[in-house]
Parts: structure tokens; sequence; C-alpha cells
């Protein structure tokens, strides 16, 4: 039976002081505008209401992930977890107060008292115990790098290439690091890999709201790069790309990050690269939000791209770039189960169909598996390719 | 020796709780050179000054060191009272032991010390002061105002009106500024162009106004009382000596060019005035879109239309100099450009216009006689959406100030909509309504009933066009329902900015602005419409956003300040300035550059460093960049730092 919920809020400032703590202090820049709502993608989910601009107010009341309310909490802890980190909000804030932050903040109350998502739960555990989320054991890291003669980082390598858990294991994704692997070499680019001393960058359990567990995965990682004397990094996942650049110097990390799409654009540019095969076919480019809002790299992709004969550059009128729309598989959404009706990816799916393209283009590895996946279940035949694909074909 | 006497402060407890006093007087009164030492509770209330006053005549002082709180409070009190006693006001020095010293110690035993030391220095100091006579100047009784829309123009007819000479200098071919522009005034909606146009005809009218519109200030040299302008005045093409702005060139010049004064809404010709009433109402010519100068001297139409013979294509710039006392700086403001709001489509949508463009739709001179017509398609809006804060407010990508006139003028548009288009729906989305005026409530009160708006708290993420419609999307922050607003046309209250240019003209000026390129006040609260630097003075917009009572007050205010300068046939400066030894100067030149105030030149046969003292501020930089010593600056000399530091170690 449902309790009946009190109308009085009490300021409890015990639980706002602790998610300030927690990384909540953009709270009071807030003046509740009600920007973030509106750009949110859930905005665009006709069914659901995810009210962003309220979260400041709540949190700066110590109403947030304070009831002792059973109901309460799990309702709750359902909106928490509904924030994909997308920083749509973020980046339309007037005073660039990152939602997903305060929203994070809760995250580590719930993480720490055990309250949340038990799909959440498992990824968190697969990650601590086999540094990966699919919980496939560590010693087949390099599997996908088997016969393709990648060496093994060592201090006289220019670049380490940095493989995303996904593009690691998952039988489809590893067709972007073979793509990745065969590219750099066709650029001449010196590179190894750390095969199975690689761990995941953590990006995910850190925004599940995992802190302990993320430092300790990261740090593996450090250590791991200062042994190996490892400076430059090159990465497949715009989620390895943003953690290593914005968030390991936090503990000391000295990296130089590159994303493929610069790398590939920077090889073109030189000539080592010469696409010269025609690709025939519309492409729509999506924008990942850790590549393009986080990290600003929104050209890049897009003149790899271009630089393709025969291929038609389109793009998602009124939602590309900063205003792209999330594939909905970030901040741990991509383990998560919403109802058929409230999918983020079918949003964006629309708006990239809408643009009658061939092709959607990616260059991250969670945008692919979530459009695929979905496009699979549509019986669609517009096709799905990471940007490092498609180059390959026109070489 | 120098007989220099010394007067230490308690400032109540403000000193003597942290310096011991009494062990103060006792050190100073053995220093060398002091031969007279004295406390006093309140040295700067009327016995204490006395006391000073008494010993200087009782023990014939050559110097005096008060030794109270910062000089900026009480140096003037102390050197008029010395002045008083026949001492030069300038062998008189201040000590700071309170700012510098009682305040920012909580331990007599740190404090007492310091305080002595300090004392021991300002006496050095002192013992080789010369005696100083203030610097004289000329004030010329005329004043340059750069701006002539409310604000200049106010300004000029209060400072002719007492009687003084105004060099009114405006950019654009006409007068009257923005609010030449606007239909109707909040809150009492008096017709715009009613109330301003007497005041630009009794501008062109006034004997003691030179108006110079199409004209650029170009060069500015010289101080306070005493400036020295050159200004462009750019070639119209006309000869207004023959012209009699009958308009027959304009009505058959065959170029269109999109019209400036119309916000680009409607359209002008090459050869034009703004608009009807312009002042002067003489056409100019725009040589950029002008076929006869584009086509090499293939039209002339104008010239072959007037009678009068007025065209004269091989006009030229003609440069302009003047000597002024005073500068009015009154630029205004315009409107941050919608193309910087990616998110509400950047310019691309020609239904949504800013806040200036729909004055114009809604103004009887505009160019849809005051219809409201959506620019696309010439369509009747019958929703329009307004959209407040729009790159005001948001620190993080535009303005973090706010322009403090939308609130208002948003409520004035959706009412006078309203009475232009009954069926007409308005909604005003808001973050805060900021009413802060005279009237305002009541004014905003009257539009939400009579104009039926509907006011709505959110601020909107998108505008996203869809066939003929536009949509807002946006959520109602109070009740928390998501809107997807449908509508025929969108008004965007842009932030006001400083009118372009403004950097480049406070260059020339050398006067500070804040980050945004508003002029700075001498003080935010004291000295609101004076520069920092002597003689320019600051009305309207061009120090922050303010509405039309707030930019009439505040050109009166200027004027007023520039009378009081006028009401004296000079001004004073201070003798502490620069000085060169010519003997030592080798004409290096260092020391040009260096001068924030333009000061220094060099000069002569065997070029040496020369200081214009009248220009001369005092800071210093001269003397510091100068590698042999030659550049001293008065009562602050080499010696006497070298003595001070001496007196501390």
């Amino acid at each position: 039976m449902k309790s009946k919920k009190s109308m009085v809020t009490e300021l409890n400032q015990e639980i706002r002081e602790i998610l300030i703590e927690e990384g909540a202090e953009d709270i009071y820049k807030c003046f509740q505008c009600g920007k973030c709502t509106s750009i949110c993608p859930w905005f665009q989910i006709e069914v659901f209401d995810f009210p962003a601009y309220t979260f400041s107010l709540k949190t700066a009341m110590g109403d947030m992930a304070a009831s002792e309310d059973k109901f309460e909490l799990e309702a709750e802890i359902d909106m928490i977890y509904r924030c994909v980190g997308c920083e749509a909000c973020t980046d339309q804030c007037p005073h660039g107060i990152s939602t997903p932050n305060i929203l994070r903040a809760a995250r580590r109350l719930l993480v720490d008292f055990g309250s949340y998502p038990d799909t959440l739960k498992s990824v968190v555990q697969k990650i601590h115990s086999d540094a990966n989320p699919l919980g496939e054991p560590r010693e087949k890291r390099a599997d996908w790098a088997n016969g393709l003669e990648i060496p093994s980082f060592s201090a006289d390598l220019e670049f380490l290439y940095f493989t995303c858990c996904l593009t690691a294991y998952d039988p489809r994704m590893q067709k972007l690091s073979k793509a990745t692997s065969f590219l750099l070499k066709k650029a001449g680019i010196s590179f190894g890999i750390l095969g199975e001393k690689e761990s995941c960058c953590g990006e995910a359990i850190r925004r599940i709201g995992s802190e302990s567990i993320f430092q300790e995965v990261s740090k593996a990682n450090i250590s791991n790069f200062e042994n190996y004397l490892v400076k430059k990094v090159i990465v497949s996942s715009p989620h390895c790309y943003s953690t290593f650049k914005n968030e390991y110097p936090e503990f000391g990390a000295e990296i130089e990050v590159s994303h493929i799409t610069e790398i590939l654009f920077d090889s073109i540019e030189r000539g080592t690269i010469i696409p010269n095969k025609e690709f025939n076919k519309k492409v729509v480019y999506h924008d990942p939000c850790d590549l393009g809002r986080k990290n600003n790299i929104y050209d890049e992709p897009r003149n790899v791209l271009k630089s393709i004969p025969g291929l038609e550059l389109l793009e998602v009128e009124d939602f590309n770039r900063n205003l792209s729309v999330c594939c909905g598989a970030g901040s741990g959404g991509l383990w998560m189960e919403w109802d058929k009706d409230e999918r983020i990816v079918n949003v964006r799916l629309k708006q990239l169909l809408e643009t009658g393209a061939d092709v959607i283009a990616v260059a991250c590895p969670y945008c692919l598996q979530m459009f695929e996946e979905t496009l699979k279940s549509m019986n669609s035949n517009v096709l799905v390719m990471d940007v490092t694909e498609i180059l390959l074909e026109s070489l | 020796m120098k007989k220099i006497g010394v007067f230490v402060c308690h400032c109540g407890k403000n000193i003597s709780s942290t310096v011991n006093i009494e062990k103060v007087v006792d050190e100073i009164s053995k220093y060398p050179g002091v031969t007279y030492c004295e406390d006093y509770k309140y040295m700067c209330s009327s016995p204490g000054q006395q006391l000073v006053q008494k010993a200087i005549l009782e023990h014939k002082l050559d110097g005096v060191v008060v030794s109270a709180c910062s000089p900026t409070l009480h140096e003037q009190t102390f050197r008029n009272a010395a002045e008083i006693s026949g001492m030069n006001p300038f062998m008189l020095e201040i000590a700071n032991i309170r700012e510098q010293c009682s305040w920012v110690h909580s331990d007599m035993k740190v404090a007492t010390p310091k305080a002595i030391s300090i004392i021991k220095t300002v006496v050095e100091k002192t013992k080789l002061n010369e005696a100083l006579s203030p610097l004289k100047a000329e004030v010329i009784p005329k004043v340059l105002i750069i701006g002539a829309g409310i604000a200049g123009i106010q300004a000029s007819l209060d400072i002719a009106d007492a009687g003084h000479q105004v060099i009114l200098l405006e950019k654009s071919p006409s007068i009257g500024g923005h609010m030449a522009q606007l239909s109707e005034t909040f809150p009492t909606l008096d017709c715009s162009q009613c109330i301003l146009t007497p005041k630009m005809v009794a501008v062109s009218q006034h004997k003691n106004i030179k108006l110079l519109t199409y004209s650029e200030l170009e060069d500015l040299s010289g101080s306070i009382g005493n400036f020295k302008v050159k200004i462009k005045k750019k070639a119209s093409y006309v000869d207004n000596e023959k012209c009699t702005g009958c308009g027959a060139c304009t009505e058959k010049c065959p170029s269109k060019v999109i019209s400036e004064f119309d916000e680009g809404l409607g359209k002008r010709k090459a050869i034009y005035t703004p608009f009807p009433q312009a002042v002067p109402n003489k056409p100019v010519l725009d040589k950029d879109h002008c076929i006869y100068f584009l086509k090499d001297g293939k039209c002339g139409i104008c010239k072959i239309t007037c009678t009068l013979d007025a065209i004269d294509f091989n006009q030229k710039d003609k440069i302009i100099e003047e000597e002024v006392g005073a500068i009015i700086v009154a630029t205004g403001y315009e409107l941050y450009p919608i193309k910087n709001m990616v998110e509400y489509g950047a310019g691309k949508y020609p239904d949504v216009v800013n806040g200036l463009q729909f004055e114009r739709l809604l103004s009887a001179s505009g160019p849809t006689n005051g219809n409201i017509r959506r620019p696309s398609d010439g369509k009747i809006p019958k929703r329009i959406v307004f959209l407040s804060c729009v790159g005001s407010r948001d620190p993080e990508h535009h303005q973090s100030y706010c322009s403090k006139i939308c609130c208002m003028y948003m409520a004035k548009h959706a009412l006078l909509y309203k009475e232009n288009v009954k069926d007409g729906e308005s909604i005003i989305f808001f973050i805060d309504v900021r009413t802060g005026g005279k009237d305002y409530e009541e004014f905003y009160t009257r539009a939400k009933q009579e104009g039926e708006i509907l006011y709505v708290r959110g601020k909107p993420s998108r505008i996203i066009k869809e066939g003929d419609d536009l949509i807002v999307w946006s959520i109602n922050t109070l009740t928390g329902k998501h809107l997807r607003i449908n509508c025929d046309m969108v008004v965007l209250s842009m932030s006001m900015i400083p009118s372009k240019g403004i950097m480049a003209l406070a260059k020339v000026l050398r006067i500070p602005t804040n980050d945004y390129g508003f002029l700075s006040e001498a003080h935010p609260k004291l000295r609101p419409v004076e520069s920092i630097v002597p003689g320019f003075y600051l009305a309207g917009t061009v120090q922050g956003p303010k509405d039309i009572p707030e930019i009439v007050s505040q050109a009166s205010a200027a004027a007023a300040k520039v009378l009081a300068l006028f009401a004296n046939d000079e001004i004073s400066h201070s003798p502490v300035t620069a000085i060169v030894d010519e003997d030592i100067c080798s004409g290096c030149g260092i020391c040009i550059p260096v001068c924030p105030y333009d000061a220094r030149e060099l000069g002569g046969m065997q070029p040496k460093a020369k200081v214009n003292e009248l220009l001369c501020e005092g800071c210093g930089i001269c003397v510091a960049v100068c590698p042999s010593g030659a550049s001293q600056q008065k009562n602050e000399t080499d010696t006497q730092i070298g003595n001070m530091i001496e007196a501390l170690l």
C-alpha cells in the first residue's frame, strides 16, 4: 500500500551539505529559469516529465535523495537514473550549472546506501571484478588484435591505442578497433596496445555514482600509464576521451589524449591517408555528447566524412552540433530498460531517419550500439557505421 | 635644518587601541629634525586643526607631518589649515598610521614600532619637500558632445541654454538616436517622436549649438579645460547650402538599400534622409550603394533631378578642428545580434525579430505604417511570443547583466499589439518581471489586464520552424507543464550592448570601460556621470542600460557638471608632476610611450624629454623607467625616496 506523502518539506541542511560535498556545488547559481528542462532529451518524450530545473532548488532544500519513505524513494531513484549526462542542459544554462553533476551527487549518496538500480549494480560489479562492464575475462581483452601484428606498447612507440571495453570484447564493436588499427598503420603512426593491462576508463561507473570503484579502476590505468611511460593516447570512445582528458588529471595523470577522428583528419590533411574509393551514400553524422558538447570536437569527424569521394553529408536540421540529442546511452543509460515509448534513442533515431540518410555515421561505440540495436527491432535498412568503418571502405 | 612638527592622532580608539601613542610621541620627539610633537584625540576636528595652526606659528615650523588616517581623507583638510597659518600647503604631509597600521594589526607590540617607522619616513620626505603652487589652466567654455541621441540632445540643450557653446557630434545622417525609432514610450505611452522631435528642432535652431552630423571623432589631445579635437565630416555629396530638402533626388534614386532606421525591415534609397523628421532634413548620399560610384558614373539621376544643383559628386571628407574645455560621451547602445542565439535560429527565421524591429512595426512611420505584419509573408500575426532576457543575465554565454528596459517594453509591446490586432494573443516568457520605476508596476498591471497578456514563467530553450509556424519550447516553471507553443512571430528582448566602436573611441579618449565596453564612472554612487579622467562626462546608455527618464536625468546631470567647470575661468591642477633635468636627459625616449596621459614628448634640436605639466597626473611611471635619473617627480625625488627607505631600515 502506498503511504501518504506529507506536503511539508523540512529544510534539511545535513543532506544539502552532503550533496554539496559530493559535487552539487552549483546549486546556488540556479535562478530556476527552466531552460534546462526543455533542452533535456526527456522533454521530447511526451509521456514523461523530467523536471531538471527543480533539482538545484530541491538539493538546496535538502530534498533530494532524502526520503525515508520507500515508495517515494523508489520514484526518486527512477528519476535520478533517467539522466543520461548528455550536458545539453549545462550547455544552455545561463549559469553553466551541470545538472548531471547535481544528480551524480545524489547518485553517490544512493550508491552508498545501496539504493540504485540492480542492472547498474551488476555493471559496477563487473567493472570492479573484470575491469569491463561486459563481465568478460581480462585475459581476453586483446583477443580482437589476434593476427593483426599490433605491438604491445613500449616507450619507443608514440601512441597508446586504448580500446573501449565494447570495442575490445563485443564482436560487432571489434570491427571498430580493427578498422582503427588498420587506419593507424596505413597512416604510418607508431602505436601499441596494453592488452590485458588495460582497465575500463570508469566513466560509466563514475556517472552511475560509484565513486570509490571508479577511483580504484582509474588509478590502475594511471599507474599503468606511468609505468609504461605513456605520453599520448588515442581512443575510440568519446567517453574514454572525456574521462582521460577532463577527469584523470584530478588523480595526477599527465597524458595527451586524441580521439581517433582527430588523428584521422590530421592524417588526411597530411596526405598519409587518401580516401579514393567512392562511397556513394547519403550519410548523416550524429554528434556524440562526449565528443561534441563536452569537448568541442564537431568538425574533425565531419571533415573526415567530407573528404570521402561520393559521400553526401547530411545534417539533422536544428539538432546538430551542440544542439544534438543524446542517443540515450550515457551515464548508465546503455543498461537501463525503459518502456518502449520512453526511450530517448527513438527520439534521436526519428530525427536521424527523417534526413533520408542511408547511413548514420557515429564516432562513439555507445551510440553505435544504441542505434544499431534499435534499428534492428525496426527492420530498417539504414546502416549505422563508425566514421572509421566508412573511411576504411573508401580506401 | 628644517623644523618639522609632528601631530599624532588617536582617531578616537581607531589608532590608540593598537598603537601606543605615548611611546610614539616620545620616540618621534627625539627624531632629528622634529622640533615639536603633540598628540590629540581627534586631530581632524576643529580644535585639532587649531593645534596644528598654533604650533606652526609658535614654533616657526617649516614642515608638518600629521600622523592619522589615509591622505585621501584629510590631506586637503590639513593643507588648508596649514595655509591659513601661512605655510605652503605642500609642506604638509600625512603619515597613514590607521589604514596601513592600526586597522591591520591587533598586537600593540607590532603596531607601535611600525607606526614610528611610518612617521619617520614621512618626516624624511617632508624635510626635502619644496613649496609648490597649483598649476593654473584656462578653461575653454565650450563642450564637445559625442552622440546625438536623447542623451546628447538633452545635455546640448541644457548647456546651450546656459549660454555656452556646444559642438554636437553625430555619426549618422540625423540626430535623434534610437528614441526616434520608438513607437510609444512606457509608462505613459506618449508617442516617442512627438516628444522627441521638438527637442531635435530646438537643437537645430539653437544659436549656441554647432551640429555636426555624419561626422566622427578622429583624434583628441589636451586635457581638461583645453582639449583639441579633430573631427571628420564625411562627404554627403550634397551641398547643404543649396539643398532645401525637397526630396526629389531620393524619390528618383533607383538604388534600394536595406534601411538601418527600419532595422532591416524596410528599404531606403542610396541618397536618403533616414526618416521624415530627420534633423538636419538634408539627404546624404551613401557612396557604398550608389550606382554612380559603383559603376563609374553610370547614373547620376539625382544630379539631373536636382534643380538647385546641390549634388556634388566631387565632395570630399572634411577635417574640422575645434578646441573645447570638456567632453560628454553619449554614444548610446545597440542590441546584441540575434545571430548569437543559435538555439533560437541564429537569425535564420525572419519572423523572429528583436525589440527595435518590433518598435518599427508598431510605429506609424514604420515600414508597415504601424500595422503589424510579420516580415516573412506580410501576414497579420495572431499570436506573438515575447522572450525576455535574451543575451542578458547569461554570464556563461552572453552578457551577465540585466538590460533593465526589456520587462517594461515587452509589456508595452504586447499592449500595443493588442490594440493593433484585436484578436491577437500575446505570451510573454519571463524569469523575473522587473518594474523598478515610478508608475512602472502600475503600467505592468494595466498591460497584463488590458492587453490580456499571458505571462509564463520560464526561459524557452528552442525556437523551431514547422511549416508556417514557429514553435517555442519551454516549460512553465510555476506549473511544471511542458509547453510547445505555436505562434506566428517571436520578439526577442535582446540585451543592450554599447554601440559599435565604443572600445576604439574609448581608446582615442583614453577613458576606461568595463568588460562589456560600457564606460566606467568615477564612482558608482557618488560620481555617476563623470569619468575618472578629468574633463570627460558620461550620459545615457554608454554608461550602462537605462530607460529614457534615467537617460535624460543623467544627461542633465552631466550638463550640470560641465557648467560647474565652466563657471570658473581657470582650473587648478596639482603641481606634483614629473620634471626633466635637461642636462642629464639623453633623449632616449623610453619615457614617451609609457606615459598613460600623453604628457611627454621629445623636443628641441638635441631632443630632450619635455613634460606637459597640465596633462601630467604625477603617476611616476616615467620616473621609474628613466635610465639616467633625469626624470624626477616634484616632492617625490629619488633623494627623498632614498632617505625614506633609509629611515625604515
